[in-house]
């Protein structure tokens, strides 16, 4: 088998890396040449002006502008990541044994995740708006009445969160039926020889045994989140203090401020983030496998 | 705790699916009827359109829109479906094509840097659309690439093949090796091997994929509004615009529009359900 | 680099080649394709709306004139500006002529991206039957200075619908004479709209006094604050000088801005944040009394409403009544070929023609800047809202036009809404935008 020729092994792989070097890599490179210039959208000429853009930036990075972008981000990912991962488990548990119509159920219940955040956010407007939107009504029939979600400035946050909730609670739930599927019975079994109390037995057992899966979900569903741009758009639009994420700023000073230079600078600071971040990814993957290696459950 | 386990569970379902329910009803209403201050749930043909109360007269009304164009010599609807279908095909079949291929060579060849080169794969689909799509504009404009159905099936392609790459690389790790060995041993090329004998047992697994890549080629936002805005726009470019629209937002078009979207999706979804665990997390799960 | 965009032009097509043809290059820029077609076509940008399909009917009666089709491509207005000027970021344009808001003549003059018309438009067009306001703000770059780069195309300016049956309702008369000791009608004040507001404001019942232009998303907001801040004597600051601080923040701006919010506790839900669509919205879905919004949008109110709705000129203060100005005008391209340009201006000379502005006007929302039509009978009958119409073109003004307006108009909403979201105080929200308006256009090389 490992006596293929040199050829025969690059004709396999090469030209899935080269592509993605020359889509991928090489505007990130163009980006970082960019971030020097103060190049616009809207002409083909700029000038070099060195690293004007980042004592730009530098300077932002005191500046409330881009601290407030990244403090939304962060309070974005913290707040709808954790009550994704509380819902999906808490619905795991509920659907973990089978019952009459449970595959029905499962299949309607993966359906928001499946579709488009941009396409579904916009029409999250006409069910959130606080003059004719039907949430608001639903809540006045429990007694409740509910906030002004897409203009009060402390209720739009948890509006983009409340949806993406809604399309990515699935997700963390389909991970931690897999989890949870994935103890042995006989464990179970045997704490029950025990006695072990309810309590005990999530404690000791069903939390520790799927908290690794639930660690690669959240991971993923961070990475994701990170990059929130598509709810934003349809919920507030981008120039929103209380919703503008890392990538809306970006959004509104390279496109509605055509400034793609200093926009390039922001960039290179996202991707820093991004980069490190995959590469916590990676880590984890390899720790997970040499955890449940002999498993055969999780591979690389 | 069995009260509470249903009670999560109905909880859960209302939660899931009563905003989709409310996209179905809006779909079948006349305009007047989708903005009303008191909501309107029960569909009662022969309701007046605009009266008081929770009842509505359903109509198709919104349905046959679609098909109808905003002016004369603009696309409608269906021709935005079609740029997005377009977009979505041609980019997954170059996503599987590649990805299978790669997928294979790191499978089964000792290459160097393994690791890293498949880190680099998977760390592209985690880069923000909007930090990277300014230089790829001004690039693809010396091309004449924007606002071309190329443009975005280039992008996307090179966006899907991180996930075809480690999704396909999971299924070809299961094919057992003994065929390919015994295959070589009866004088077959390497080519020859990998067409006749692992593709064959990789359908399921590129068949998955390749649903994985066409609903994120679809879905996607980021790259589309920024690139495709003027010709070849995609469907989530064209549902963005309505929210600008002057004469108020048409909801039931969007609503109608919206269902006839999201259905194939759906049933993509219910066909690959057995493998959307292994699809949502690159294949590093397996069932 | 070159290179690289070799390789990357290189891979695009092998990834077409193996996909048995592809579908891409057939929709390589339509632009393109058209100019080597032949040059007897004229394409037009727009934003998607009511008015730009009266455009393309006035366009196909040019083409049976002439024998040159004229093709109006109408854009979402939410990515309308950056679309356009993404699209002047290349070699050539789509379009040969683009009606541009009022605000972007600085940036489409300064960076050469329309097409110089001082020496033009005189030749085929006696300015002075162009209404003053509308050339100033329409056509003028610097406004002011004989130098245009635009010619008017629709006029608009910001205004009232309301609900004329509730307002001629004998009980609702009633209740109002007797809470108020005067007769309910038009309010010719902005005291009297702060009542009529407050009287018809009943959110038990779902109804709602007044909605106002109040979203942040692009100008709306800065639009929907002007009539208050000119009416009470402010404004944004000395067009000569450049000078903002102490002029947009003094006692006028921050009293009107106080006015302003006061008047949303009589605003439906939502009502802080409202852009056009949403006002709109608002009132077509019956729940509000009065309704601030552009002219250009009442053709619809008319169509879903009918004999319901009636409209009025922005209220006075003191004397002082003024409008902000809408609509756009049309520029042409300095990318577009020599030869379509030269087709751009017969088409421009055309439509401004006083006999083809009377076929402008029959449009739906066509509102022309042709002082004869404005005063004519014939144009003030037309439609229920064309009197109003015709009175708030002599009140327009404008918002900066400069080439960084942008930046000048997200500063402005932004801490105008957190004025009206109670997140500052108005003085201390007018200080912010100054010091910013102040910094903006020093950069820009305004402010010395």
């Amino acid at each position: 088998m490992k006596h293929d020729a040199a050829a025969i092994r690059i004709a396999f792989v090469a030209p899935t890396l080269v592509f993605l070097i020359v889509i991928d890599l090489f505007p990130l490179l163009y980006n970082v040449f960019l971030s020097f210039t103060n190049a616009q959208l809207s002409s083909a000429a700029y000038d070099f002006v060195g690293t004007r853009n980042y004592s730009a930036v530098l300077g932002e990075l005191a500046s409330p502008r881009f601290q407030d972008a990244l403090r939304t981000t962060g309070a974005f990912v913290v707040c709808a990541v954790a009550i994704e991962l509380l819902l999906g488990f808490v619905l795991a548990l509920a659907l973990r044994d089978s019952f009459r119509g449970r595959s029905a159920v499962l299949s309607l219940l993966l359906i928001p995740m499946m579709l488009s955040p941009a396409v579904m956010g916009l029409f999250w407007n006409l069910i959130l708006s606080a003059h004719n939107g039907v949430l608001n009504q639903a809540l006045e029939v429990l007694g409740i009445s509910g906030p002004h979600w897409l203009t009060d400035p402390h209720w739009k946050l948890p509006a983009v969160i409340l949806v993406d909730v809604w399309m990515w609670t699935p997700f963390m739930m389909l991970i931690a039926l897999a989890g949870l599927n994935a103890i042995p019975g006989y464990i179970y079994e045997a704490a029950e020889i025990d006695r072990a109390s309810t309590w005990a037995v999530f404690r000791r057992i069903t939390l520790p045994m799927t908290a690794p899966l639930l660690g690669l979900a959240v991971l993923l569903r961070c990475t994701d989140a990170l990059k929130q741009f598509d709810l934003v758009m349809a919920l507030t639009g981008p120039n929103d203090a209380s919703t503008q994420t890392v990538s809306a700023l970006l959004y509104q000073v390279t496109f509605a401020g055509q400034k793609v230079g200093l926009g390039g600078a922001y960039a290179c600071v996202v991707l820093v983030v991004v980069i490190a971040l995959a590469s916590v990814f990676t880590r984890y993957l390899d720790w997970l496998a040499g955890k449940q290696g002999r498993s055969g459950q999780v591979a690389t | 705790m069995r009260a509470l386990r249903w009670v999560t569970i109905v909880l859960g379902v209302m939660f899931g699916l009563l905003p989709l329910l409310w996209l179905v009803l809006t779909a079948f209403k006349h305009h007047p009827d989708a903005i009303t201050t008191t909501a309107k749930f029960v569909p009662i043909p022969g309701t007046a359109v605009g009266s008081a109360g929770v009842a509505f007269s359903p109509t198709l009304e919104a349905f046959g829109a679609t098909g109808r164009a905003a002016a004369d010599g603009e696309p409608n609807f269906l021709d935005y479906v079609l740029n997005s279908a377009i977009i979505g095909l041609c980019s997954t079949a170059a996503s599987v094509g590649l990805g299978t291929s790669c997928a294979y060579g790191f499978s089964r060849f000792r290459i160097a840097g393994a690791k890293d080169w498949l880190f680099f794969v998977l760390s592209t689909r985690f880069f923000p659309p909007l930090a990277v799509v300014a230089p790829i504009l001004i690039m693809y404009r010396s091309v004449h690439l924007p606002n071309t159905h190329l443009g975005l099936i280039i992008l996307y392609s090179a966006f899907n093949l991180s996930l075809a790459t480690w999704l396909m690389k999971g299924f070809i790790d299961e094919i057992p090796r003994a065929y390919e060995e015994s295959a070589v041993v009866d004088g077959y090329s390497r080519m020859a091997t990998f067409f006749r004998l692992i593709l064959p047992q990789a359908r399921t697994g590129m068949a998955v994929t390749a649903v994985f890549c066409i609903i994120s080629s679809w879905n996607e936002f980021g790259f589309a509004m920024t690139l495709n805005n003027a010709h070849a726009v995609p469907v989530p470019v064209y549902f963005a615009g309505l929210q600008g629209n002057i004469e108020g937002v048409p909801w039931p078009r969007i609503a109608a529009g919206t269902l006839l979207f999201v259905s194939p999706i759906v049933a993509f979804t219910i066909m690959v359900r057995k493998h959307l665990l292994r699809g949502v997390t690159f294949g590093t799960i397996k069932q | 680099m070159k290179i690289s965009l070799i390789l990357c032009a290189l891979l695009a097509s092998s990834v077409a080649a193996c996909k048995g043809g592809g579908s891409g290059p057939e929709a390589t820029g339509s632009g393109t394709a058209a100019t080597q077609a032949g040059p007897r076509s004229v394409t037009i940008w727009w934003a998607q709306w009511a008015p730009a399909d009266g455009l393309q009917e006035l366009g196909r009666e040019y083409q049976k004139e002439t024998g040159v089709t004229v093709n109006v491509h109408q854009i979402p207005w939410s990515s309308y500006q950056d679309q356009v000027f993404l699209n002047f970021g290349g070699d050539t344009t789509d379009f040969d002529i683009v009606v541009g808001d009022s605000q972007w003549l600085g940036r489409g003059a300064t960076s050469k991206l329309y097409l110089d018309l001082t020496d033009w438009l005189p030749t085929v067009l006696d300015l002075k039957t162009i209404h003053p306001a509308a050339l100033k703000y329409l056509c003028e770059y610097p406004s002011g200075t004989p130098h245009y780069f635009a010619a008017p195309c629709e006029t608009d300016a910001v205004g009232f619908a309301y609900r004329k049956d509730w307002f001629e309702d004998p009980a609702e008369k009633a209740a109002f004479n007797k809470k108020y000791k005067r007769d309910l009608a038009i309010p010719s004040n902005w005291d009297e709209f702060r009542d009529i507001a407050e009287f018809f404001n009943r959110p038990k019942a779902k109804r709602y006094g007044s909605a106002l232009l109040t979203g942040r998303g692009y100008d709306a907001l800065v639009m929907g604050y002007q009539p208050f801040l000119w009416d009470w004597g402010g404004s944004w600051g000395d067009s000569n000088t450049f000078a903002v601080k102490g002029i947009l923040d003094a006692r006028p701006g921050a009293d009107a801005l106080q006015f302003m919010k006061g008047l949303l506790r009589f605003a439906p839900n939502d009502g802080s944040n409202m852009d056009y669509g949403k006002v709109l919205e608002a009132f077509t879905s019956g729940s509000v009394a009065m309704a601030m919004n552009y002219f250009a949008f009442y053709p619809t109110i008319v169509r879903s409403m009918g004999a319901k709705a009636g409209f009025f000129v922005v209220p006075e203060k003191d004397g002082k009544r003024f409008t902000s100005l809408g609509g756009q005008g049309m520029s042409i391209s300095t990318k577009a070929p020599p030869a379509r340009q030269k087709l751009a201006k017969d088409f421009i000379a055309w439509f401004l023609a006083k006999q083809n502005q009377e076929r402008w006007i029959t449009k739906e929302a066509g509102f022309t800047a042709n002082v004869e039509i404005l005063n004519s009978p014939a144009f003030m009958n037309a439609t229920p809202y064309n009197k109003a119409f015709s009175e708030s073109v002599g009140l327009m003004r404008d918002f900066w036009n400069v080439p960084p307006y942008n930046e000048l108009l997200a500063s402005a909403a932004q801490h105008l809404g957190e004025a009206l979201d109670g997140a500052k105080a108005p003085e201390q929200a007018l200080g912010a935008i100054a010091e910013e308006h102040e910094r903006i256009l020093r950069e820009a090389g305004f402010r010395k």
